[in-house]
Parts: C-alpha cells; structure tokens; sequence
C-alpha cells in the first residue's frame, strides 16, 4: 500500500468519550493529510482535539473511558480505527512514532537512557545507541548513555525523546506540545532539530502546539484545530499573512510579540472560552467570540476549499486584524476598591515622589546541600541569589527575566517574606502588605472553601468591617473580570484561567502595595493569558499596585513592565527601562535570550 | 549507592539501639520479681534479696542499663528462668524452625502478592472475583484461616499434616543448619524433604495470606497509577507488545509501594508467627515465647523480643536497599 499517497489521510474523524457528565465529544469531524516528508503544524487551544487526533493516529488513545471512532484515519495504508491491536502495533515505531509533551514524565525513571534508545531501536549495539544520540545533539553520547533520566536536563531528554522517535526511520513522526514545558533558550534549538531531523530523513512530523509562533518557526503548511475540527489550514505563509477564518486571527493577534507593536496598549484578547464539548454544535462553533458573527453563520458549516487552502467560515478573510482591546476595555472607569486605611500619602501632597514599594540591597540566599552521608562534612551550600539590588517603584511595573533556576522565583520569596535572606535587606514601603500570585493558582486557593469565603477571609484579616465585606467581595470579582457566581464556586469548578483570576481577585481584595506575581501565565494558554496580563495591567493602574513579575515568558515582561531586569546565575547581569532592553539589548545572555523567542515576524517565508 | 547503604545502615543501627532501650523500660516498668521466680516460691526473703543483689537489680538504674548494654553487646541474653539454660542456646534451638516458616510465608505473600495484584490490575473478570475475594478475605484473622485451612486440608481432605514440623517416623537430622528442607536436602533424604515441606504448607499459608492481600491491593493501585504514566505511553508508541510493557516498564516502576508493603507485613507476620505456631504446633520462637509468658520468664521473652524486632529491622534495611535498586532517583537523594 506505500506509494506516493499521504502517510496520514484523516476523512472525517469524530472521536467521543463517554463520561458521567453527557459524552465528551473531542473531535468533531477534522480531516487532514499529510504528505510524505511534509512538515505539517496543527494548532489551536487547549481542549480542541488536537492531542486526540495524534494519538488516535497512533492507535494510543487511552481504553478508559473507551472512545467511540468514526471515520478514517489511514497510517499508511492501514486504517487505525478498524485495525487490530496487534497489527496498530507493530506500526508503532517503525512506521509512527511520538515525541510527548512533558519530557521529565515520558522518559521511563528506573531505566538507564541507551537501554531505552535501544529498546526503541528494536535492538541496538552500544555504539548505535551513541551515533543515535549523538545525532541529536547530545554532548559526551557514550557517557550519557549510561545515565537515568532523571540526571538530564529536560532539553536533553526532549533529545532523547526525538533519537527514539526517529530510531526505526518512521514515515511520520507526532509531535504533542514537544517543547511547551522546556525554559525559552532550550525551546527553539529542540525545536529546529526536530524539524532538521525530519527534513533530513525524509521523516513527515505532525507537529501539535498551541502556540502558533512554535508551528510558524518550522511548518510548511498549519491547521488550525477549533471544538474539534480543522478550521483553516493552509501553507504556514498564508496562514500568517492572511489568515482567512476570524479564530486564525484572533490567534495571531493574541500573541504578544516582542516587536512591541502592542506594548503600552492592551494585548488583543480572544473573549470567551471554546464550546463544551459535551454540548452538540449547530453552525460554526465560533459564532459566540466571533466579531463577525451574523445570522448566518449559525447555519450550515461553509466550508471552502481553494488549492491548498481550505476553511469553514462563512465570511472568509473579514477580519484582516482582530479589533482593538479585550473584555476590560472601555472599562477604564475606577474601580470600587479603596485600601482600608485609605492613606493619602503625605508626600504625594508635598509633591515628592511616594516611598518605593520595595527596596532590596545586596540580598543573598543560600541553600544547605543534604550531606552524601552521615558524618560526611556538610558540602558548600548553594547560593540561588547572589546580592541583588533592587527597587520598585510606587505602583511601579518590573519584570524579573532568566531561565529556571537563575534564582528569579527565590529572590521574590524573599520579597514578600515567604523565605528569610541569608543576607542584606528587604525594605517594604508603606501599605498593604505584599501578596503573592503563583503559576499554578491552585496552589494559593484553598480546594474546599468557596471563592468568595477566600476574599472575605482576606478582608476579615485585615480588619475590613463586615458591614462591608458583602459589597467589597463583588467588586473584587467584578474588578476581576470574574462572573457574580463564582462566589459560592469552590476552586476546582473553575477552569485555569478563571482559577487565576480569583487567585488575583483574593490577593487585591485589600489592594497591597505590592502584587508579585511568579510565573502567573505560563499554565495558560496564549488568549487566556493575554487576558489575564491584561487584567494585571488595569490593576496596577486604577489601584496604585506595584507589579513584580517573575517569568521567563519575555514577550510577557514586555506586555506589563516599565523595567526589565534579566537575571543569570543569581545575579542580575542587565536592567533597562522595557523598550531599551529590547531594543538594544547589552548582555549577551538577554540576547541569547531574546533570540531565542520563537517569533511569527522573525519567520522567514518556508521555501 | 554505597553512600545510601551506609546512610541506611546507620539508621539500622539507630533503630536497634531504639529497641534495645524501649526493652530495657519494658523490663524496668513491668512489675515482676525475676529473682523471687529464680530462686523458688518457697525460698526464704533472704534468698530473695541475695539473688537480687547477685543480678544487680539493687543497682542504679543508669548501671543497670549500662550493664544491659554490655551483656547484649557481648551477645549475653541471660538464663532463662524456665529451662535455666542459656538464652541464647534456647533462640539457637528454637530460631532455625520460626525462620523456616516465616521465610517460606514471606516468599508466599511475596508471591501471591505480586501475582493477584497484576490479575487485579489487569481488570477484566479475573480482576473483579478477585477484588471481591480481597475484600473479604481482609478481615478474617490468621487464627481463622489457620482453622479453617486445617479443617479442610488435614480434616477432610487428609492430604496435609496440620502439626509440627516433620512426621513422626523420619529421624531428624542434627545440623547443619536446622533448617529442615535444607537439612534433608544437603542429607539426601527426598522423603524427609517432602515431608517437611507438607508440614510447611498450611502454616505457612495461614501466615502469608493477609500479608499478601495487603501486598496485591497496594500493587494494584500503584500499577493502576502507573498505567496512567507518559512513560507507560512511550512505551506503547516504541511498538512494545503490552507484555513488555507491564513487566519492563509498569511493574519495577509500581514496585516502590508494593516493597514498603511487603516490609511492613513481615512485622505482622513476626507477630502472627507466636498464635500460628501455636496452631500448628510448630516448635519456634513463637511457642517458646508462649510458654515463656506463661512462667513470667522475662530474660526469655525480651531475648526473643530482641531477636524478632532485629529480624524485622534487618528485613526492611534490605527493603529500602531494594527499593533503591528499582528506583534510581532515590540512590542519589
Ligand atoms: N480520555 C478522555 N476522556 C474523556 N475526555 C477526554 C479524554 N481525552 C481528552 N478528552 C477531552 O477531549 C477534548 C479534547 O482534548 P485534547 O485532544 O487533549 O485537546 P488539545 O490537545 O487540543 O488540548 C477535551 O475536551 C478533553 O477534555
Ligand atoms: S462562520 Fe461566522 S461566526 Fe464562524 S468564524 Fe466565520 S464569521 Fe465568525
Ligand atoms: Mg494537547
């Protein structure tokens, strides 16, 4: 059956779990073909099928709850959907194989690397595993061999990951979110081996994202995955330049981008959140955030197909660019809050500048190594934060930036009193105390206690009357752009971007004097997060709070900051005012950085 | 992996010290009168108070544990008040059949153990009998299924000896290692071989069976939580058949909790060991302990104490040691 046909042709795939809440339906009927050797993006939110489309390619989908399939989906040949087990896999490997997202959970713990290459391999001498590993760029291959995963970085097991994915010379590689958890630097190198790796060998690789800027950086052609089904797709070019269907674009726009073309202004943001997936779909699925939604378009799917472009809207290429501001915009009246000791800064009224938020100088902090063994001398500790000095202004905006582990998360802990300085000092200016917002939101809300119950806690401890408490939680959730029921919700009937946000709506509910936030996006997907920094940014202007934000998300730092400082090693090797350091970068570890950004603009058109 | 031998090796010595000081309380706290039970009830106070003083049971107390210390780290147990031998002779006699048994149940729950929990998480029929077996069989106690096991097999059925160790018309042989089974064998004796091992099977069954539910329910929940695992789908998109993949990736990656079981369990069969024995007539530390209460005999229930808790201490240094080897992230913390 080989020949010149596509490696993977999928004609109208539905894929539906059963679950206790109404059938899941995860993909509605996506079609996509790949050709040999072709390089092919799909992208989309979170939610939209897009990882149960790979995996049903792969014949994987998981047993429980079983999934119902139709449709086709030819591997080759061989249709995944009707083949039986045995002949699924012994495809597996050597004729599909799949890099998976996280590379700290895919690799097997208790099984030394080259034994895994090689199991891959189906069989392998030492020195194959070594010319394997070696191929992906894997220093010192030999020795590395030998090692278990867990003494890899997570770059190099992502290396890992692709020698065993391209061990047996499969015609198609699935690629799911390969390098959504590694730091930015590592991003882009993982990222342009896989697409060398596979052009060199002739190898297809379905590359799923969903972050249109990964799948720009290396794919001839992008399918745009939306309530399970393909909603554009098209040459990677086209798709950029002049994206047909209203979702690419709202896609696009909410990107935040380093050439600043939004920064000051708000990102653009994709309102609203995909469909249910349990609820059936009249129409185009999009129609509820559409901006160009008419009666129509709840009609039959339109689905046009022209050359090698093919989309389902009703009014192809109406939106040229998505329309100005996200859910708070026009919404810049002040909002009910007021400190509950609203102090009028005696400065501000003599006209010299309010005291800083927050001063640090020459800060150290130092970790104990655990001993080898007992009465072993105690090793050096180690120093995640080498003396930093650091001042934010009165509702001033900085932004930390560095690769994990350059001590960036520490020296906000010490900031806000979560850790104890080794050495120097933290002065905080007058106001609130600090408060804090993490990555995962799940971590600073309690699971069992509703929203509202949280803010008033808050409230309560910081001897808010509670003849005003009522009044004081709703605007806090208004102010937080979350709806009036979210209240009696318990954190776990949130959804992750509405988490965050009530993760927020507790820390300001009296407003501090300083919000640090660490890494408070990147568990979001790109329009969820445009949203949330969004959010960051109106508060900090209509409450007078100072932002510290800790990422390593640099287009992010260049959405909120007035500063940037970039950190390396524990210690801070630049600061600039935002606009200088991108600009006109002067370290060459923020340039490293910086290019390392995987950029729509910086996109050459695919040959 | 050698710093961690050491690290856990000094915990093991720590642990023993531990046990050695809470049987010292024990034997200090305890009313008893170990000197009045030596010399006789019909000795006169004056014999009392001589061979108090001849034990030292007149010293201080902080002599008195110093003086405990030494004799134990010169392997001194003491008389036994009973048999006014030697403790140490008495456990030398009396430790080679326990071991026999606890031994064959600890490889039988391990076992059984390791086979139920792959049915189990294995799901399907086979999984569902077994879960609701597991369930019940939970809560019966060992004194019960021992009861049981000997009204069918030796009752009924009469096809296996419920007492003792080996049948009446084979010579035991002395030494070397008083461990019948390996005895007979080195000896040559394939009839005495057999007849041992059937003497072996019900008490060793009534000991291993909650140890092994326990071990099959916590493996099948960790193999159910490692099903779920990204490795476990690497696995599958190498191409492996499912074989493979539930004995080379699944299994050694569940085993952690499944040894942390496995380890605890052989403290319940320790214990279990002294009412099992008693069942099954078996001439071991668990008898000898039985008896010894019976007279008060206090060097010789803390002499088999001591043994017991060290046994179960040495078992889980070789678990940890174990779990180490299956999981290489822990050899590096
Ligand atoms: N095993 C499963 N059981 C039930 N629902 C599932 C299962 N796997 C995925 N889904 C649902 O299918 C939809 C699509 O999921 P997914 O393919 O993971 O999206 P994406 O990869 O685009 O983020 C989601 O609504 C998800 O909750
Ligand atoms: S069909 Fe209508 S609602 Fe859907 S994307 Fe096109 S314009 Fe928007
Ligand atoms: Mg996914």
């Amino acid at each position: 059956m080989t020949g010149t046909g596509p490696v993977l042709d999928v004609q109208d795939l539905h894929v539906t779990f059963a679950s206790s809440g109404g059938d899941v339906h995860a993909v509605r009927g996506a079609s996509l073909q790949i050709a040999p050797g072709e390089v092919v993006g799909l992208v989309g939110e979170s939610g939209s099928g897009k990882s149960v489309l790979g995996l049903t390619a792969l014949g994987l989908l998981p047993r429980k709850p079983e999934p119902r399939l139709e449709g086709v989906v030819l591997l080759d040949g061989l249709d995944m959907i009707t083949a039986t087990d045995e002949d699924m896999r012994a495809r597996r490997g050597t004729d599909i194989s799949a890099v998976f997202q996280d590379p700290m959970g895919s690799l097997n713990p208790s099984m030394r690397i080259g034994a895994q290459v090689a199991e891959a391999a189906g069989g392998a001498t030492d020195e194959e595993v070594a010319e394997m590993l070696a191929a992906t760029g894997i220093p010192e291959p030999e020795h590395k061999a030998r090692a278990y995963p867990h003494e890899l970085s997570g770059g190099l097991r992502q290396r890992v990951m692709i020698a065993m994915a391209l061990s047996r010379h499969p015609k198609l590689i699935i690629a799911d979110e390969p390098t959504t958890a590694l730091d930015v630097t590592v991003q882009a190198k993982v990222l342009d081996l896989l697409a060398a790796a596979s052009r060199e060998r002739g190898v297809a690789l379905l590359l799923v994202t969903h972050d249109l800027g990964v799948a720009a950086r290396i794919c001839d052609r992008i399918a745009v995955a939306y309530a399970g089904r393909i909603v554009e797709e098209g040459t990677a070019a086209q798709l950029l330049q002049q994206p047909h269907h209203p979702y690419t674009v709202g896609l696009l726009a909410s990107r935040p981008r380093l050439d600043g073309s939004i920064a000051g202004g708000d990102l653009p943001t994709l309102p609203g959140r995909p469909p249910d997936p349990r609820l059936p779909l009249a129409g185009c699925a999009f129609a509820p955030r559409c901006p160009a939604a008419d009666a129509q378009c709840a009609g039959p799917l339109a689905i046009h197909v022209n050359g090698e472009r093919r989309n389902e809207c009703h009014h192809p290429g109406v939106l040229t660019r998505w329309p100005e501001g996200g859910p708070h915009a026009g919404r810049r009246d002040p909002i009910l809050l007021k400190a509950p000791n609203p102090v009028v800064a005696p400065a501000m009224v003599r006209g010299v500048p309010p005291e800083p938020a927050v001063v640090v100088r020459g800060a150290v902090r130092e970790f104990e190594r655990p001993k080898p063994f007992p009465f072993a001398k105690r090793p050096a500790p180690f120093t995640a934060v080498a003396g930093v000095d650091l001042e934010v202004p009165h509702a001033g905006s900085v932004a930390i930036v560095g690769e994990s582990g350059s001590g960036k998360s520490t020296l906000l802990r010490m900031i806000v009193g979560l850790l104890e300085p080794t050495a120097g000092d933290v002065t905080l200016g007058p106001g609130a105390p600090p408060q804090m917002i993490f990555q995962d939101a799940g971590a600073s809300l309690t699971p069992w206690m509703p929203i509202g119950k949280q803010i008033e806690e808050r409230l309560a401890a910081l001897d808010v009357p509670s003849s005003e408490r009522g009044a004081r939680v709703a605007a806090t959730l208004e102010a937080v752009g979350l709806p009036a029921e979210a209240q009696t919700a318990v954190p776990r009937a949130l959804s992750g971007g509405q988490r965050q946000r009530a993760a927020i709506a507790r820390a300001i509910a009296v407003p501090p004097a300083l919000l640090a936030c660490d890494e408070p996006v990147s568990a979001l997907d790109v329009s969820l997060a445009a949203q949330v920094l969004n959010l960051l940014c109106h508060l900090r202007e209509t409450l007078d709070i100072a932002l510290l934000f800790v990422t390593h998300d640099l287009a992010a730092a260049r959405a909120v900051a007035d500063e940037v400082v970039v950190m390396q090693r524990g210690e801070i090797v630049e600061r600039a005012a935002t606009e200088d350091l991108f600009t006109d970068p002067q370290h060459p570890y923020t340039r490293e950085l910086l290019a390392a950004v995987p950029e729509i603009h910086a996109m050459a058109v695919p040959a | 992996m050698g710093a961690l031998v050491l690290r856990r090796f000094g915990a093991l010595l720590a642990v023993l010290f531990g046990l050695a000081c809470i049987v010292f309380v024990l034997q200090t706290v305890i009313p008893s009168d170990p000197a009045r039970a030596m010399v006789g009830a019909n000795a006169s106070q004056e014999a009392v108070e001589a061979k108090k003083a001849e034990l030292g049971y007149d010293d201080p107390l902080p002599q008195q544990f110093t003086q405990y210390l030494q004799r134990l780290a010169q392997g001194d147990l003491q008389s036994s008040l009973r048999t006014r031998n030697e403790v140490t002779a008495d456990l030398r006699e009396f430790a080679p059949a326990t071991f026999e048994l606890a031994f064959s149940a600890f490889v039988l729950a391990v076992a059984m153990g390791l086979g139920l929990g792959l049915l189990l998480a294995g799901g399907g029929r086979a999984g569902r009998i077994i879960r609701i077996f597991l369930i019940g069989g939970a809560s019966v106690p060992a004194f019960l299924t021992g009861l049981l096991l000997i009204l069918v097999f030796y009752s009924w059925l009469g096809i296996l000896p419920a007492s003792g160790r080996v049948g009446d018309n084979f010579i035991v042989p002395d030494g070397p290692t008083n461990l019948l089974v390996v005895d007979s064998i080195i000896g040559g004796t394939p009839d005495l071989t057999l007849d041992a091992l059937k003497h072996l099977i019900l008490p060793a069954l009534t000991l291993a069976l909650l140890p092994a539910l326990a071990i099959a329910r916590t493996l099948s929940t960790s193999l159910t939580q490692v099903e779920r695992e990204d490795y476990v789908r690497t696995a599958r998109s190498k191409g492996l058949t499912e074989r493979t993949v539930l004995l080379k990736h699944a299994l050694r990656n569940a085993s952690g909790p499944a040894l942390t079981m496995s380890g605890l369990q052989v403290g319940l069969m320790l214990g279990g060991v002294v009412v099992v024995e008693r069942i099954f007539a078996w001439p071991g530390i668990g008898l000898y302990i039985d008896q010894s209460i019976a007279y008060s005999d206090f060097p010789a229930i803390t002499g088999a104490t001591l043994l017991l808790g060290t046994a179960y201490v040495l078992v889980n240094f070789f678990v940890d040691l174990t779990q180490a080897w299956a999981d290489p992230r822990i050899r590096t913390v």
